[in-house]
């Protein structure tokens, strides 16, 4: 059987919203791990703090008690900038309302992670254009992302979120606004995605079809996780996937 | 990120929402056009005085009096004490104030001292009236020429030393006096009638002997008594000066022997004989400003009031600092209420831009970099408007140049002196009030917290 590398370690992540008599528990004592190069599909109903466990395992949120290892360094232990850093260079999202800027070209916003991550200018360009070959959106380089139908503007966010070959992509609810059609095509390019740049994806999702198809599924109630599944095709995917990340 | 990525994206973000960035822009507009107008204008002011001053003042001369009141405004809304050695109770008919004179010891006193090289006296002789053959009679003043004054000429030419009855008349008088063109005055004479100061005890003391109803033929003989006359030579005709003092544009001038002979026949017999306000001292090397203060720090030791040349420029240049302030503030003010569009416009932006900078945040962008995002749209729309205000008023300026030269008779001076490293300086500043302007929203969208900006719904 092989190694099963450990990407994402949460320990004990508790988080609570509000003061004193207006607490709310988002999430109590969370424990998860997540081996390299799996599909997470994180389900629950709305309000049941899927959401805050992205946040809390991407950074972007402080748990108030626990821990979020990553490749067993302590996400919030780190500095601001360091955790910044971290974020710029491993990490990517992708959002329901895909966020894309209207007004900019399929070029400038895909660029953004690497402007941000502080990549030189000449190499910027080929990555871009590899990121939106790879999502089908070769052609629109230079086109507005206002010009861009819902279906092509989820891939420019996904091509945005792959540009910087980050180690693990959040993707929440990144099917929502689409119809079932385009929602599918995205799904299944997020999963080829995943084979074939060996990313780990964290999907938070209504989505139940969705969430069968990924290698583990989390379900949170009540800011408990109430149910995990893991299934045995993440192995072979682990595999591979931690090969190629060795190589780089 | 990269400080010209940031750059990037904040222009581009101005460019995304035109509009607002031009009108934002324009406010500040507002300011730097007012701004680059009131320092242009200052600047030809002060290019204005300057020319007045070198035209006029030998600039290794110092101006010499024994009274601080011919330099300083005196208080004359108090009574001055009388005091008897000032010699002469006023220099003025109606003046209140007693001026104390200069007189030949002063003078002989002054030539003594070390670095001085020559003393000349301040004399301008008043006349009754000057007139030619077959003309009418004309008010009028003779000045004494400087040597060190280069007026433009209309015709002729001044003699090296002006002097033995010469004059050179100004281009006013030409047509009254009946002359066809300047070229027909040179050479021509003009006749200067004075009066003697003594005439009006004379004319006291005639009519303490036959009443208030004096006889025509007394005053005739009165007259003929205290007036007399010259016959002067025009050599030169003056040009109507632009840049002369004011008030002398109607100025003739004669040599210094001239004019003093003169003044000597009409003060003889009255206090105010061989008596000065002020004095011309030239300082041997005196265009070296360190042997011109030499020389003024001895005479003011001695008790007499001395100043440059530099020191009337100074005076007059705090009068146009004084007026260049007040402009200054209405423009600053301009300023303050740009400020506040420029804080609203950068909010509206960061509001607008929520999503966007969660997004950065959420992707690894600094605090720091966000920050600098909005402090640079913020001093974009500095640069703008600085840019587009000082152009404007370059270009509306340059084309009212011309007007305003007319209707304020500045011949060939311009009021308006363009700098450009003044309107560099000024864009530089505006984009500085700018970047403090966005100081707050960028503040508010460093602080903007990505899971509330991310939050869809």
């Amino acid at each position: 059987m092989p190694k099963e590398v450990v990407l994402i370690e949460v320990k004990g992540v508790t988080k609570i919203y509000g003061k004193k008599d207006n607490l709310f528990i988002a999430l109590k004592d969370v424990n998860l791990i997540i081996p390299e190069g799996a599909t997470v599909a994180i389900t629950g109903k709305s309000g049941s703090g899927k959401s805050t466990l992205m946040h809390v395992m991407s950074g972007i949120d402080h748990p108030n008690d626990g821990q979020v290892l990553i490749s067993g360094k302590d996400l919030h232990s780190m500095k601001r900038k360091e955790m910044d850093k971290f974020r710029a260079e491993e990490m990517s999202f992708i959002f329901q309302a895909f966020f894309v800027e209207a007004n900019q070209t399929c070029y400038q916003n895909v660029a953004l992670p690497l402007e941000i991550a502080e990549i030189p200018l000449r190499r910027r360009r080929t990555l871009v254009e590899k990121a939106l070959g790879r999502v089908e959106l070769g052609d629109k380089i230079d086109s507005k992302a206002r010009d861009l139908s819902g279906g092509q503007k989820q891939r420019l966010a996904i091509a945005r979120a792959i540009v910087n070959q980050p180690k693990i992509i959040f993707a929440d609810e990144p099917t929502g606004n689409l119809d079932s059609v385009t929602g599918d095509r995205i799904v299944d390019l997020l999963f080829e995605l995943n084979k074939t740049l060996g990313c780990t994806i964290c999907i938070v999702t209504h989505d139940e079809e969705l969430a069968k198809r990924c290698s583990m599924k989390v379900v949170i109630k009540d800011g408990e996780i109430i149910d995990l599944i893991q299934r045995k095709a993440v192995k072979t995917v682990t595999k591979s996937s931690t090969k190629k990340a060795k190589k780089k | 990120m990269k400080v010209i990525d940031t750059l990037r994206r904040s222009n581009r973000s101005l460019l995304s929402a035109k509009a607002r960035t031009i009108l934002t822009a324009l406010a500040i507009g507002v300011g730097a056009f007012a701004l680059t107008l009131t320092l242009s204008a200052s600047n030809g002011a002060e290019r204005f005085v300057n020319q007045i001053v070198s035209d006029n003042f030998d600039p290794a001369e110092l101006i010499v009096s024994a009274d601080e009141a011919v330099f300083n405004r005196v208080d004359t809304s108090k009574p001055q004490e009388y005091d008897e050695s000032f010699g002469e109770i006023a220099s003025q008919a109606g003046a209140t104030t007693q001026i104390k004179q200069i007189d030949a010891e002063d003078i002989e006193k002054i030539s003594q001292v070390d670095g001085v090289d020559s003393v000349r006296e301040g004399v301008s002789v008043s006349l009754k009236y000057l007139t030619r053959e077959g003309q009418k009679k004309y008010v009028g003043v003779v000045g004494t020429f400087s040597p060190y004054q280069k007026p433009d000429l209309l015709a002729g030419e001044i003699p090296e030393s002006l002097g033995n009855r010469q004059i050179l008349l100004p281009e006013g008088y030409l047509s009254s006096l009946g002359f066809v063109n300047p070229e027909d005055a040179v050479g021509k004479t003009v006749r200067l009638v004075m009066n003697k100061s003594t005439g009006s005890s004379l004319l006291a003391q005639a009519q303490s002997e036959q009443g208030i109803n004096i006889s025509q033929e007394s005053l005739m003989e009165f007259q003929k008594e205290v007036e007399f006359s010259e016959d002067f030579t025009i050599v030169a005709v003056l040009k109507k000066p632009v840049t002369s003092q004011p008030g002398t544009e109607l100025y003739m001038y004669a040599g210094i022997e001239d004019t003093k002979r003169l003044n000597d026949i009409i003060k003889e017999g009255t206090p105010g004989f061989q008596k000065y306000s002020y004095i011309f001292v030239r300082v041997k090397d005196g265009e070296n400003e360190s042997k011109l203060i030499e020389v003024q720090n001895k005479l003011k030791d001695m008790g007499y009031e001395a100043q440059s040349v530099k020191d009337t420029q100074e005076f007059l240049n705090q009068i146009i600092g004084v007026l260049r302030g007040i402009v200054i503030t209405f423009g600053l003010i301009a300023l303050i209420a740009s400020v506040f569009g420029v804080i609203n416009t950068m909010y509206i932006s960061v509001l607008q831009r929520t999503r966007e900078i969660g997004l950065m945040k959420a992707l690894g962008m600094r605090k720091r970099d966000v920050g600098r995002l909005f402090r640079f749209e913020a001093a974009w729309i500095g640069f703008i408007g600085g840019a587009i205000g000082s152009l404007l008023a370059f270009v509306i300026g340059s084309l009212m140049n011309p007007w305003i030269t007319k209707k304020l008779e500045l011949g060939d001076d311009s009021l308006l002196v363009f700098d450009i490293k003044q309107i560099v300086v000024l864009i530089f500043l505006l984009v500085l009030v700018a970047i403090f302007a966005g100081l707050l929203p960028a503040r508010k969208a460093t602080k903007l917290d990505p899971i509330e900006a991310l939050r869809t719904e």
